[in-house]
């Protein structure tokens, strides 16, 4: 295959994916029990006060006396302009909504998965270098319990003992409630402090799976034939590591993220809920609680969408520093 | 007499295979933590004196840190939270058995049709298998689980609509790799049927690969399901290892430092988890041949 046949099928696969998310978002909201309408008229209130006649205006005002096929053509065109409808609980629009909490996830996500990834990346080299050795088993089986462990249970814990234990931590939110900041150095100190925790409970969740694959991928990179010849002829271990093994190593690592981000999503919405921390997973967990389905509805898009375009970057990525697949020299 | 030789070939089958699986130091204490804490569920009414309905002293007995009557203390309702865990052992447990058997039956039909059948059956379930390997899973169990109402089955559907992709592609490799051998191409040419060619020469094949994912797969399920009841969608009727965090969660027992209501049951579902996390890969190393090669 070469890079551009390459390139051409990743992309039809990505735009046939976001197509079947939207449909799936479309059906879903509407294979309910409920009709679109009901849940509209807050299923708290009731739909007795409102009326029949309102009932039936509001579902011509929304289209649903249409045939299916052109209510989805209505849907497909305001996706495409971003139009995700209102929040029933704040009467805002959902896509703002989204787009003031989308920062939050992004800042956790990112910092979290950085620790991670260096952890994982260093310890990785590490255990696979001296592989059997007490680092290597070690840390193997820490990062077998780790992803073992409830994520959020992780975070709660974290909030046991920094919180409430030694209270040296803030439990929730990102910033002081009521407090105004004199200037933007004491909010940025404010927003790190309250980072801080769900950060390392990010990086502690997603470390596990991260190592065991750099593990596996480091074992099979120390175990090829130039690394027998660079020992052979007396590179030291530092050499061989940093500059031969560690540049092969980032093409498994770049394949790892692209595969992984839909599991840091899912992370994200764990750690976001335990620290009341208001990104697009904190949105879910709210939307939920609040059968808010406008919201659900629209944030399960805008993240599943994000995901995979991520994914889609995280593949252009390696197809381009991964010479095999640029060139076309291998077949499969 | 063939059915003598046959017995006799199973029979050194199974001896190999514990011989093999007793080389592993991990899945041996995979297996011992599996066996303590299915034990435990199923005598769980033997084993404790309390019930999981509140007690009569509801107020007199909320909260009560651990103790030589409460070995775990108590919860808001005044129950023995180590009875609770005992009980809920057997959902978890349940739910993670029935979740990973559905989701591996599900990947084993994609994967056997994708890879005997070929061609566009193939094309088609495999760009499905992309598509639901790239839709990130907790958020979709959360929308469908918050849309279809949260009951046991439900959630044991929901957990199974993301998890068949892994064994999909397992055994769509493996069965790739077996068509191609001369058993397969013999039988073909003596004219028997799809049905018989993948019922007696492919799913025997490539059935200890299934079992293993599926043994991976318990651990997964079991977290998944703690994950959608932590968010307020659990059954709220079945006491599960999830269940009871929720409530803890619920009830303040964070900022309350009531730690042996958080602590203890998450360290069960770790140590379960971990477990089946064990005996799959002990083995995974014994018949997965990608593995065994290395």
């Amino acid at each position: 295959m070469s890079g551009r046949d390459y390139f051409i099928k990743r992309t039809v696969l990505v735009v046939t994916t976001i197509f079947v998310v939207i449909v799936i978002n479309f059906f879903l909201f509407r294979i309910m029990p409920a009709n679109p309408v009901d849940i509209l008229i807050s299923p708290t209130q009731g739909q007795e006060k409102m009326g029949i006649e309102i009932k039936e205006a509001l579902m011509k005002d929304l289209g649903l006396d249409r045939p299916l096929y052109i209510q989805f053509i209505i849907y497909l065109k305001d996706v495409l302009q971003l139009n995700l409808g209102y929040s029933f609980r704040a009467p805002r629009p959902v896509i703002q909504i989204i787009a003031e909490r989308l920062v939050n996830t992004l800042v956790l996500m990112f910092t979290g998965n950085v620790i991670s990834i260096l952890m994982a990346v260093s310890l990785g080299v590490i255990a696979a270098w001296k592989r059997g050795s007490k680092t290597d088993l070690g840390s193997l089986i820490s990062a077998l319990t780790l992803t073992s462990m409830p994520m959020f249970w992780v975070g709660g814990i974290m909030l046991l003992i920094f919180s409430v234990r030694l209270d040296l931590f803030p439990m929730f939110g990102v910033t002081k409630i009521g407090y105004s900041h004199p200037n933007f150095l004491s909010y940025l100190g404010d927003y790190l402090h309250h980072l801080f925790l769900p950060m390392i409970t990010m990086a502690l969740v997603s470390f596990g799976g991260l190592f065991l694959i750099m593990r596996n991928s480091l074992m099979d990179v120390f175990s090829e034939d130039y690394i027998l010849t660079a020992k052979a002829i007396g590179l030291s271990e530092r050499t061989i590591i940093f500059k031969n093994a560690l540049q092969n190593a980032m093409l498994p690592l770049v394949t790892i993220i692209a595969i992984r981000i839909g599991f840091m999503f899912s992370g994200s919405l764990l750690t976001e809920t335990v620290f009341s921390w208001p990104g697009l997973g904190y949105t879910i967990y709210q939307a939920v609680e609040w059968r808010d389905y406008p919201i659900l509805q629209g944030t399960f898009l805008i993240i599943t969408i994000l995901v995979v375009i991520s994914s889609f970057v995280a593949e252009l990525i390696y197809g381009y520093i991964d010479p095999r697949i640029r060139t076309g020299a291998s077949s499969g | 007499m063939m059915a003598g030789t046959k017995t006799a070939l199973y029979k050194r089958r199974i001896r190999d295979f514990i011989l093999q699986y007793k080389e592993s130091k991990l899945g041996i204490v995979g297996l011992f933590i599996l066996v303590f804490f299915i034990f435990v569920a199923t005598f769980a009414n033997n084993l404790s004196d309390h019930s999981i309905k509140p007690t009569g002293g509801i107020l007199k007995d909320r909260f009560k840190p651990p103790s030589s009557k409460y070995i775990l203390g108590t919860d808001d309702v005044g129950r023995d939270i180590a009875t609770l865990i005992m009980y809920g052992g057997r959902i978890s447990l349940l739910i993670g058995f029935l979740a990973a058997i559905i989701s591996g039956g599900i990947g084993t039909i994609v994967g056997l049709t994708a890879g005997y059948f070929g061609g566009w059956k193939e094309d088609l379930l495999m760009r499905i298998t992309d598509i639901v390997l790239v839709i990130p899973g907790l958020p979709l169990m959360l929308v469908l689980a918050s849309l279809l109402g949260s009951n046991f089955w439900n959630i044991i559907f929901v957990i199974s609509v993301i998890g068949w992709t892994g064994t999909a592609r397992v055994v769509r490799a493996q069965v790739l790799s077996l068509k191609e051998r001369a058993f397969i191409e013999s039988s073909k040419a003596i004219g028997a049927s799809d049905l018989r060619i993948i019922g007696y020469h492919l799913l025997p094949n490539v059935f200890p690969l299934i079992v293993a994912q599926m043994i991976l797969g318990v651990g997964g399920a079991i977290l998944s399901e703690a994950a959608l009841s932590f968010l307020g969608l659990g059954d709220p009727s079945s006491v599960s290892w999830g269940m009871i965090l929720h409530w803890a969660f619920a009830v303040g027992s964070l900022s309350s430092n009531y730690w042996w209501f958080i602590i203890p049951p998450g360290i069960c579902i770790t140590l379960v988890s971990l477990g089946f996390t064990f005996v799959g890969f002990a083995l995974d190393q014994i018949v997965n041949p990608r593995i065994r090669r290395r």
